[in-house]
């Protein structure tokens, strides 16, 4: 699939910024199955300043600062990507979780393709026993380790209601949890929180679903926005694994990567520093239209 | 003779044995002070006796002398738990240890291999990650790491070194052998106290200290401060302490090291990065930093490049460093060796990165995330501590510090053991470790107690070098299981005995290296800052003191039978809760208003309230206060908090209280005004205190000085602005509003009038740096010009309650005007940026 990405963020301030300096995560890049035709991101106040670079999880970031004051900022980021995850993983044929589990321990990749920098607590994944243990359930011994995933996603897809009322970006999993409900972030920190918990790998991944579904399927939550998911380690042979906690299915052809990190906080699409003395409103449209194969 | 020798010797054995006669060391532990078979050690022995020849009341004595050394020089540290933000001094044990020269060596020896040891690591680690490829550190141990930034990786240091100042926890095991507690490598913090405990004891035991040849501190610093300088490759660098800020429980450590090496102390918000180099922000304009002795977490660092939830960093350090133009000591991640879990490695390591036997032993350690290490552990739950590998918080586990298996109840046992399965990772058990122990005075005699002692080893042009001396934390119990130490209690000084003969050196440079001049530093924005609030506090405690002292005065007289005016008494309380003084609901209760105004300690405007706030400015910038300066503060603050109480304080108590308070005041303001460098921030502190008196004498006429107003509401005009002899002098009649209107506001010859105070902020601003080069007045001059020319020609004929209302409100944007151009440089506007140092 081919798809055109437009994906605009706009935060208009109560008093005019003086200075900002922001970090940009919102130029997808290639990855495995994955393409990227063309990119561009657009602003309204122009940079003073653009830099770009890939950060320690492969991510393509752009620093971008603003010196003259202004009063609303538009950032307007533009990509036409393919997607090719033709070769799907058979959930039960891959290694029991257990034994992942020891291959993790045994890696010598310290990079962001190993499993190594994906197993412990992060900024939004504090452990908690009574997640690890209700994502227990899905893993008796022996089971293979992305039947075992895919079967919590399910669970978590079935147990928590999509609701974008009762949580914020900085509501902490336990909150999430305890009230079963969220959107696509906290379901994917809850689920990460729990495979971390086993001893698993896992990362958070951000992208898109695309927004209309194909004719006769249903419309999948999450398409009006930016998505999350998670990405689990299934071992040195087979590596990383989309999984989606939201829709209850395996990452697919739908699916869009813009980042992956330990967490939202590696991934946060804008991070910045503002000097203001005022408040701000954010709105953010996002859009992701097939393209139709000529 | 030799009878009166022997027998002055048997009076000093004697009294040896008195003083030793409670001494009993546990067995199965090392002593310092006495061998296996309970006879003093020889190194101990001047020191011993020189305690044996004083009496118990000399000793005190100068124990007391080391004590309030300590408590004038302003050491303290920020009791963490105390929602006040309160301040403790750090409580001296009076002995310290006494370490014999060859013993020493050996220790150094160990000290320097260990510190090249870990900056291997680190330069590993965050460098190409060879250890990590070949399974010599495991990828997990390494990814746990708190301070394994992914960001941090490939970032370079520019002088190859990413440990500059390193600090051991060594404690001494039963068989007389030092083991290694804990690494120390984020921020190591102590020396400080370290040097202040040095001069307290030396002081205080100046004979003795003279008698032993002990090894001096200053030339480990001088090497230490030379060695920063040689890695920013400048020919006169800038450097910096970077400190979190005065909330930090080390603050007056980071305020103590900057003002004893020289360095400038900055916060994240004093510096700013700009195309790749990082900038002090100072009243003069950007100046660039070139060197920061980093103790600021490394965390906090990079809003930008690492925890963005960071207020206290700055944006765009680690580009700066990445692109070499700044050095930071120590460099970030830099905590990363700190880890126990680390501990077990470190044998292999040395072997593989220095090739040689790692000379200093660490506590026997096993990292839980390693198969077999985890059977081990398993098999010995109980004799083992376990903690947290990385120092994070594990649900499971019931503290921070590490708990001793057999003292864990079955569920909590059990709750661990899973976790050890699914997440071994994360945990890290180690032996028990019992520590030596040395003598502590104690009621009036020694005994011994368990003690930690931090060394502390620091790069320099010529290799890592080893502070001969100590930082040396003492417990107050009797167990000597490292894990019941705590922070410890007490803390004390570490004499390393020399065999060559002690040279006395001073940070003083040699008298033909020093080129007299007259500049100061720039002073930093912040700074300035501070000290122009420290200016306008201390000035509003000064005139509510004035206001309480005279409505106290009317209140006696009252009491008396006297005849104090209604009116002004009236309007004195009016204002008093018009400045928040005292509560509203005070107002019906005239008497209890003085006592409020002083020491209430809600609301924003006792003279409590105010005088705290001076002294958190103040303590903000105290490396650029002397004692002098901070001990009047401390003193009023401490005299107001002494009179809150139940019991209500009499006018006339409160009258007298009033008094004394002043005192502290004029103390303060004679220092001020007869000491203070004219150079640095004196102009920043008189700015303040201008603006405070010319903004509350406008407020007071325009409260007392109404048309209708009655003679005794004129004469209180007189009597707060210092005015009623000149009054009296010039006119022959009574309180008369027009001739009291002219002193107050317009008369420049009266150190309190309006008209004064302007002047002097004009003076003051012709004298601060200039921001522009195009030749053009900046606002906060051109206002303070006009507003001294009104002033100047302004008849007293003229003036009502809107004229002077005009000039109260023109001082206060001429505050508002000052902050912003000497505080607040926030806009960074491309083409100022050029051409900067």
């Amino acid at each position: 699939m081919i798809y055109d990405l437009a994906h605009v963020t706009r935060y208009d301030y109560s008093a005019p910024v003086a200075e900002s300096r922001c970090l940009l995560r919102l130029m997808p890049v290639d990855r495995p199955g994955q393409k990227v035709q063309a990119a561009k991101l657009a602003f309204e106040p122009e940079p003073a300043r653009q830099v770009s670079r890939i950060d320690a999880f492969g991510n393509h970031i752009v620093e971008v600062e603003f010196d003259k004051p202004h009063k609303s900022l538009i950032i307007k980021a533009t990509a036409r990507t393919s997607i090719e995850r033709s070769m799907f993983t058979v959930p039960a044929a891959t290694r029991p979780w257990e034994t992942v589990r020891e291959a993790a321990r045994e890696a010598t990749d310290l990079s962001e393709a190993g499993p190594a920098i994906y197993l412990y607590e992060s900024r939004h994944i504090a452990f908690d026993t009574r997640v690890t243990d209700y994502c227990a359930a899905s893993f008796p011994p022996g089971r293979p380790i992305l039947e075992g995933a895919l079967e919590l996603a399910r669970r978590i897809q079935k147990d928590f209601a999509y609701d974008p009322k009762a949580t914020e970006v900085s509501t902490p999993l336990a909150r999430a949890f305890q009230v079963k409900r969220g959107v696509c972030q906290d379901f994917a920190h809850v689920m990460i929180a729990g495979l971390r918990g086993l001893g698993l790998c896992a990362g958070y991944v951000s992208g898109y679903l695309r927004t209309v579904p194909p004719p006769g399927k249903p419309r999948l939550e999450g398409a009006d926005a930016t998505h999350a998911w998670v990405s689990v380690w299934c071992g040195p042979e087979i590596g990383w694994v989309g999984v989606d906690p939201t829709n209850g299915i395996l990452a697919s052809d739908d699916h869009v990567i813009l980042a992956i990190g330990r967490d939202y906080a590696d991934i946060a699409p804008v991070d910045g520093v503002i000097i203001a003395s005022g408040n701000h409103k954010l709105s953010v449209a996002v859009d992701v239209v097939p393209v139709a194969r000529a | 003779m030799a009878g009166l020798a022997t027998q002055e010797q048997r009076r000093s054995g004697e009294r040896l044995q008195r003083l030793l006669a409670g001494y009993r060391p546990q067995s199965g532990v090392f002593d310092e002070l006495l061998d296996a078979d309970g006879r003093p050690r020889p190194h101990w022995s001047t020191l011993l006796n020189t305690l044996a020849d004083h009496t118990g009341g000399e000793l005190e004595a100068r124990f007391a002398t080391a004590d309030r050394y300590l408590r004038d020089s302003g050491v303290f540290y920020r009791v963490q738990d105390d929602p006040t933000g309160g301040e403790r001094p750090w409580p001296l044990a009076h002995v310290p240890l006494v370490i014999p020269a060859a013993e020493w060596r050996g220790l150094e020896r160990g000290l320097i291999q260990r510190a090249r040891l870990l900056d291997a690591v680190l330069d590993d680690v965050f460098g190409p990650g060879q250890l990590i490829k070949d399974g010599a550190l495991p990828a997990t141990l390494v990814a746990g790491n708190r301070e394994f930034h992914p960001a941090l990786r490939g970032v370079p240091v520019k002088t190859g070194r990413r440990l500059a100042f390193y600090a051991a926890d060594l404690g001494r095991g039963p068989d007389g052998r030092w083991w290694v507690l804990s690494d120390r490598a984020q921020a190591p913090s102590g020396s400080g106290y370290a040097l202040e405990n040095r001069i307290a004891l030396a002081g205080a035991f100046a004979d003795l200290f003279g008698r032993l040849s002990v090894e001096r501190l200053a030339p480990f610093f001088q090497a230490f401060r030379d060695g920063l300088a040689a890695a920013s490759g400048r020919d006169e660098p800038r450097i910096g302490v970077l400190t979190p800020g005065p909330l930090n429980e080390t603050y007056f450590e980071h305020a103590y090291l900057a003002r004893y090496l020289g360095f400038v102390l900055v916060e994240g918000g004093d510096l700013v990065e700009n195309d790749g180099t990082v900038y002090v922000r100072t009243v003069e304009g950007l100046k660039r930093a070139d060197v920061l002795l980093r103790r600021l977490d490394t965390d906090f660092a990079d809003p930008l490049e690492l925890n963005a939830a960071s207020h206290i960093g700055v944006p765009g350090l680690v580009e700066a460093i990445r692109r070499g133009t700044l050095t930071l000591a120590n460099s970030l991640g830099s905590g990363f060796v700190e880890s126990p879990a680390l501990m077990s490695f470190l044998p292999g390591l040395a072997r593989r990165l220095l090739k040689e036997e790692l000379i200093l032993p660490s506590v026997a350690t096993w990292w839980c995330g390693q198969p077999q290490a985890r059977e081990t552990v398993r098999a010995e739950f109980d004799a083992r501590v376990i903690g947290s590998a990385f120092g994070r918080r594990i649900p499971v586990l019931p503290g921070q510090g590490g708990t001793i298996g057999a003292d864990l109840d079955g569920k909590t046992r059990a709750d661990i053991l899973e976790w050890m399965e699914r997440r071994g990772v994360d945990l890290v058990a180690q032996e028990v470790v019992h520590l030596s122990t040395m003598p502590v005075w104690q009621a009036g005699r020694l005994v011994a107690r368990p003690f930690v002692l931090r060394a502390y080893v620091a790069a320099t042009d010529d290799g890592y070098a080893v502070m001969p001396g100590g930082f040396c934390r003492v417990s107050d119990t009797e167990d000597a299981r490292a894990i019941s130490m705590g922070s410890g209690a007490r803390a004390t000084d570490v004499w390393v005995l020399s065999d060559k003969p002690v040279e006395a050196v001073s940070l003083l440079p040699a008298p033909d290296k020093v080129r007299v001049h007259r500049a100061n530093a720039s002073l930093p924005s912040r700074a300035a800052d501070n000290l122009f609030w420290l200016g306008r506090y201390w000035e509003r405690t000064d005139i509510t003191l004035r206001l309480v002292r005279a409505l106290s005065a009317r209140l006696s007289e009252a009491v008396s039978g006297g005849r104090g005016g209604a009116s002004a008494t009236k309007r004195l309380i009016e204002t008093l809760v018009g400045w928040d003084a005292v509560p509203a609901a005070l107002a019906g209760l005239p008497a209890n208003v003085p006592m409020a105004a002083l020491t209430e300690a809600v609301g924003t405007g006792s003279a409590l309230v105010l005088a705290r706030e001076a002294r958190r400015a103040a303590s903000a910038i105290r490396e650029r206060l002397s004692g002098d300066t901070l001990r009047p503060i401390d003193e009023l603050v401490a005299l107001l908090d002494a009179a809150r109480s139940d019991e209500e304080l009499t006018p006339p108590e409160a009258h007298a209280l009033t008094e004394r308070a002043m005192r502290e005041i004029a103390a303060l303001n004679g220092f001020i005004f007869d000491s203070l460098n004219r150079r640095g921030g004196w102009r920043f502190i008189d700015v303040g205190r201008r603006i405070e008196r010319a903004v509350a004498i406008a407020r007071l006429t325009r409260q007392f000085g109404e048309p209708t107003a009655t003679p005794d509401m004129l004469d209180l005009i007189l009597e707060i602005t210092d005015s009623q002899i000149t009054y009296r002098r010039r006119y022959l009649f009574g309180a008369a509003r027009l001739p009291i209107l002219d002193l107050a506001l317009l008369d420049p010859a009266m150190p309190r009038s309006v008209a004064f105070q302007v002047n002097e902020i004009v003076a003051h601003l012709a004298a601060l740096p200039l921001d522009r080069t195009d030749g053009m007045l900046e606002p906060c001059r051109r206002l303070a010009q006009r507003l001294a020319a009104e002033l100047a020609t302004q008849e007293a004929g003229g003036i009502d309650r809107t004229r002077i209302l005009g000039f109260e409100q023109q001082v206060m944007q001429l505050s508002d005007e000052f902050s912003s151009r000497f505080f607040r440089q926030n806009r960074l506007d491309g083409s100022d940026v050029k051409g900067l140092t």
